[in-house]
């Protein structure tokens, strides 16, 4: 029993899944469900398709160059059996995983980090710009209090001078 | 030394027996009249290290994989666990490689002793190396008799060879002078053209059909 990946998305295929298709020239096409097969069936590439592995890792979305990759890569020549590698092998792989699955959580914040600080400053820069705009009954925070306050100080000056000339 | 054997009443020993100088593979689940009635294991006793093992999942074993003392190519259709059975059971100096290659029957396309391989013209480049790497051995692409499956028509070993009944003997004696082991065309299994599938040798020992 071996874990294939798909194709078309490299989602891994679990036995019991999926579609295998041989073409003539003996090339073997894995598919891990029928959206898979059926994008494949109508010739789409999928470097184009935006929620494929190929997509992402050809666009820069995913991580691509990581050495936890290197320990999944297909060997030809196969080794002696020894229980203890095999033994520290089984306790690797989800600590492996693990580190991979970090890493590729990281790369993706910190593609997303520069975007989020020019949102946070767009956000800001409107703040200061346009709070006049909002209705007064919204306003609860201490700049817009502020401007209110000014106002109503010079409506009673004028009141007192009147009282003053009267 | 020739012996006669029939593998499970069918007389194409070649196509379920792979032999060398250094080890030999049989299928599993054979009557035991093939393994101990003193014809393999008999025969080969202790000599050589007798493997049970099935390729891809199937017994056809003498045609998928091909190998000299060196070393052992087998088909990409070979399972895992076959891979690992064949590598924890033969001895350290024979290397065990599989071969990513369009023409998955070996033995079909390759015809290898211990010194020179014929191989099948259409056989990829990578795949070429790969044989001379892992087996030590010269390759040539040839033809036999126009026919391009080398390793069916054509079986040989570092002492001699038989070839396809209508190969020319012009072509018999470059093939001679190629491998440097004399050559001569022949049936087998009563008038079979098809030579390499219904023998298994390697240099002292020679399996072919009952009939």
């Amino acid at each position: 029993m071996r874990l294939e990946k798909c194709w078309f998305c490299s989602s891994t295929i679990y036995p019991g899944h999926g579609i295998q298709f041989v073409r003539n020239d003996a090339k073997i096409f894995r598919f891990c469900r029928s959206k898979c097969h059926k994008n494949f069936k109508m010739k789409r590439n999928p470097r184009k398709v935006k929620w494929t592995k190929a997509y992402r890792q050809l666009h820069g979305k995913d991580m691509t160059k990581d050495t936890t990759f290197e320990f999944e890569r297909k060997r030809n020549r196969p080794e002696r059996y020894d229980r203890n590698l095999t033994e520290q092998t089984l306790k690797a792989i989800p600590l492996i995983t693990k580190i991979r699955h970090d890493r590729l959580e990281k790369h993706i914040s910190n593609r997303h980090k520069p975007g989020k600080r020019k949102e946070m400053e767009k956000d800001s820069k409107e703040l200061d710009q346009d709070i006049g705009m909002l209705p007064k009954k919204l306003i609860s925070n201490e700049v817009a209090a502020e401007k209110t306050k000014i106002k109503v100080k010079v409506v009673q000056q004028q009141t007192e001078d009147n009282a003053m000339e009267e | 030394m020739a012996s006669r054997v029939k593998f499970e009443n069918s007389c194409e020993v070649g196509v379920f027996a792979r032999l060398t100088n250094a080890y030999c593979l049989v299928p599993a689940g054979a009557s035991e009249g093939f393994y101990r009635c003193g014809v393999l294991e008999g025969e080969l006793a202790g000599a050589v290290p007798v493997v049970r093992t099935s390729v891809a999942g199937t017994r056809i074993v003498g045609r998928l994989c091909v190998g000299n003392k060196r070393g052992l190519l087998l088909p990409h259709t070979a399972t895992d666990q076959e891979i690992q059975h064949l590598r924890n059971r033969l001895p350290d100096e024979v290397v065990v490689k599989c071969v990513d290659e369009r023409l998955s029957a070996l033995e079909n396309c390759i015809a290898c002793n211990d010194h020179v391989a014929l191989t099948h013209p259409d056989l990829d480049k990578e795949t070429e190396e790969v044989i001379s790497d892992v087996l030590g051995v010269e390759v040539f692409r040839q033809t036999i008799a126009g026919n391009i499956l080398v390793g069916s028509y054509c079986t040989f070993t570092n002492k001699g060879g038989l070839v396809h009944p209508q190969t020319s003997v012009e072509d018999l004696d470059e093939l001679s002078t190629l491998l440097q082991v004399p050559m001569v065309a022949g049936t087998v299994n009563r008038g079979n053209e098809v030579v390499s599938t219904d023998m298994a040798i390697n240099g002292p020992v020679r399996f072919a059909k009952k009939s």
